[in-house]
């Protein structure tokens, strides 16, 4: 199934429901990384802003989503958020951005839901100042063959329902887009991955 | 509630649920490997809607991967032992409920050891 806008839209609904208990589980795994958020900040896939709540206060963020009914799902947290958040609509993979922009890039679960993440790599490549950094929390492929054969198969069923892959081997997808991972967490067994890479 | 202690109680639930309804589908099936395979789908089938209500509530990979290994494992073995004529539905039961729970144990471990690498 191919994915698009309007399929996140229609997510867009029922979004923070299916994600109720990821964001209670991985809270403070998250608060951990986004500690490294600084400068100016990118924030990949905004979605309805469930992440927001466990950003350090007083950041510089841009946050693009390529849906607007996610967008717009988003608009009350961000107005609670302690800092500067401006949005746009806009596609990851192909940004509007100058390059070398931007201090931080963040990603949340995005990586997993664009349909080429390798061209969404060198995307943020491109936008991210050289001694800039990529901080990424992303689910992959386990790399134990009865958890990965688990994930492939349950692979079919959210992409379908919401346009994201289970089986994406991100942390490979980035340094073969350039990037250099220099810490690596896992999060919940080698699936859920608190990651950060540069140049 | 505490989520980790959730996990284990989805996992001992899990593994009772397969085990009852692969018994009640299979206890009349006299080939244990037809027997084997019928369990294994059943249990694949049967927590593919427990896993999708979980979800939200619990988080998607902490009920996916361990439900995923119950539906097929705990059918299997369900299906097997469902075929011998001198074993007891509760019987059959009790080994869905262990064998879930089981799986959540190690579940827990083997995560406590992947984070901490």
């Amino acid at each position: 199934m191919k994915i698009n806008k309007k399929s996140y839209d229609g997510v867009a609904r029922i979004f923070d429901f299916m994600r109720g208990g990821d964001m209670r589980r991985w809270g403070p795994d998250q608060r951990a990384l986004f500690k490294n958020l600084k400068g100016r900040v990118l924030y990949i896939g905004i979605g309805t802003g469930q992440e927001i709540v466990n950003f350090p206060p007083g950041l510089d963020i841009t946050a693009v989503d390529l849906s607007y009914a996610m967008l717009t799902r988003s608009h009350s947290r961000v107005q609670n958020y302690n800092g500067r958040i401006h949005r746009c609509q806009m596609d990851a993979q192909a940004t509007a951005f100058p390059d070398n922009t931007f201090d931080t890039i963040l990603t949340v679960c995005v990586l997993c839901s664009v349909q080429q993440p390798a061209i969404c790599l060198k995307e943020l490549k491109r936008v991210l100042k050289p001694d800039g950094e990529l901080v990424m929390f992303e689910h992959v492929l386990s790399k134990n063959p009865v958890y990965a054969l688990i994930l492939k198969f349950m692979s079919h069923i959210t992409e379908y329902l919401e346009g994201t892959y289970l089986d994406r081997d991100t942390v490979n997808n980035a340094e073969m887009a350039g990037f250099k991972i220099h810490s690596h967490k896992n999060v919940y067994l080698d699936i859920v991955k608190a990651l950060r890479a540069n140049h | 509630m505490n989520l980790k202690i959730a996990d284990f109680f989805i996992g001992t639930f899990a593994g009772s649920l397969v085990a009852l309804v692969v018994y009640l589908v299979l206890s009349t099936q006299p080939n244990m490997l037809i027997a084997m395979v019928l369990g294994g789908l059943i249990g694949m089938v049967l927590v593919m809607p427990l896993t999708i209500l979980l979800m939200p509530f619990v988080g998607a990979f902490e009920v996916m991967i361990p439900l995923g290994i119950i539906g097929m494992g705990v059918g299997m073995t369900t299906g097997m032992l469902s075929a011998i004529p001198a074993i007891s539905g509760y019987a059959v039961i009790a080994w869905g409920d262990l064998a879930g729970f089981t799986v959540a144990m190690l579940i827990y471990f083997s995560n406590k050891h992947l984070i901490n690498q």
